[in-house]
């Protein structure tokens, strides 16, 4: 699905008999429409609203740790490859919350998520939702929200392996 | 009847009556009377240093004001202070089933289980005296069919009270100065086979990585290593770490206690 937006500049007018008023009047117009043009893009740019279905698996390892998040870094792989970097919030015995950042060529996309967390035994598993809150290059308007996060932390060595799977617009 | 007769016909009653009433109280039990059960906790951290990982130790002390032992323990909850961090412990890499633990004892669970140890003290309603001590409780981690931390305590009781008992406590989240509790429910032990249950008096147990092993593989070589605890908070409230304990007893009524470790000399 494609969305399409563009911005036109405002018709400009044609030289006529009454030149100094009309050059006057061309000028005021050229002033007001070189004002009237959006900050970000020029006349005629076009940003293409397009929607991404997501589904990507990373595995991460423990960089450091700082309270109770987890700082991790590693590789993402599905829909958007890219290093990946995740920090992971144990807030209580039971929910976490988590910041996401990948990094495929061309961009950033960065979610934040929170989920209930379960240790048991070698693995604690963690699964919840995640909202996309920004993105950069490729991926500049990213929004989304109602993505499934999902994933475990390995104990002995807070390895990660995360799982992000929706639909989100960029 | 003569009136001497009479009265001491009269006197042979009421030292009849006196003896009844005396044997009627003597066969109340003390758990029907009414009871005003006390508790006293303690607790420690080693080390004591912030942001540390450590073992926690608490004790209890039940009683009551009538100077008799308390009524049996149905069950108890402990709060811990809040910032607590269980994020990178690693007490509890492996599970322990329940009825291995019953069936086995402690050689029924991987070493990876352990959490930590501790012993009590029962009172037994019969004359073989009092302060009956229970000398090995171990606390494993078991399987958390509800998604939360969950610690099986095995007590193994030898005479008199020759039982081994296994029950489940929960790490709950908590709120305010505490930030998690230990929640149990403690099934009632009989003294003897069909005989009355007893009724614990104190309870010492640590769970951290003091005098625990535990074992993982390297380069294919079974390497043992003393596993991270989890952590003292970061920073420590006006007053010390609050711990507290609300205990049930098996008439429905409970006591309470409160105690705060120390904060850590500043360096």
């Amino acid at each position: 699905m494609r969305d399409l937006i563009v911005r036109r500049a405002p018709h400009m007018g044609m030289a006529g008999p009454h030149r100094p008023r009309r050059f006057a009047l061309a000028l005021a117009t050229m002033l007001g429409a070189a004002l009237a043009l959006p900050a970000a893009g020029g006349a005629a740019r076009a940003h293409a609203a397009r929607t991404i279905s997501l589904s990507d698996s990373g595995h991460l390892h423990l960089t450091s740790h700082h309270g109770f998040t987890l700082n991790e870094q590693g590789s993402a792989s599905g829909s958007i490859s890219g290093t990946i970097y995740l920090h992971l919030n144990v807030v209580s015995t039971n929910r976490v919350t988590a910041e996401i950042n990948i990094y495929p060529s061309g961009g950033s996309v960065t979610g934040k998520a929170s989920a209930s967390y379960h240790p048991s035994g070698a693995l604690a598993t963690f699964s919840g939702t995640m909202s996309i809150v920004r993105g950069t290059g490729s991926y500049n308007h990213a929004s989304g929200s109602g993505l499934s996060f999902s994933g475990t932390v390995a104990r002995s060595n807070d390895a990660i392996t995360v799982h992000v799977s929706g639909k989100f617009s960029t | 009847m003569t009136r001497a007769a009479v009265r001491r016909c009269a006197s042979r009653i009421v030292a009849i009556a006196t003896v009844a009433v005396a044997l009627a109280c003597a066969a109340v039990p003390a758990a029907a009377q009414a009871l005003t059960e006390h508790a006293t906790l303690s607790a420690s951290f080693s080390p004591n240093k912030l942001g540390t990982p450590t073992t926690i130790t608490f004790a209890f002390h039940l009683s009551t004001s009538e100077g008799v032992a308390p009524p049996p323990l149905t069950a108890m909850d402990l709060q811990m202070p809040a910032g607590m961090n269980y994020t990178t412990t690693q007490l509890g890499l492996a599970i322990c089933q329940p009825a291995e633990l019953i069936a086995k004892g402690l050689a029924g669970c991987p070493a990876n289980s352990r959490l930590g140890y501790g012993s009590a003290e029962v009172e037994v309603p019969f004359g073989t005296g009092s302060g009956h001590e229970i000398p090995e409780i171990q606390a494993v981690a078991g399987p958390s069919p509800t998604g939360n931390l969950s610690v099986l305590f095995y007590a193994n009781g030898l005479y008199p009270v020759d039982a081994q008992l296994g029950f489940t406590g929960e790490v709950l989240p908590d709120s305010g100065r505490y930030g998690s509790q230990l929640s149990a429910n403690v099934p009632l032990v009989t003294s003897v086979p069909g005989g009355p249950d007893v009724s614990i008096v104190n309870v010492k147990t640590s769970i951290g990585p003091n005098h625990l092993t535990y074992y993982k593989r390297v380069h294919g070589r079974r390497v043992a290593y003393k596993p991270r605890g989890v952590s003292v908070p970061e920073r420590c409230p006006r007053g010390g770490f609050p711990f507290a304990a609300n205990f049930t007893f098996e008439e429905g009524s409970t006591a309470s206690a409160q105690v705060s470790v120390p904060c850590p000399p500043r360096r």
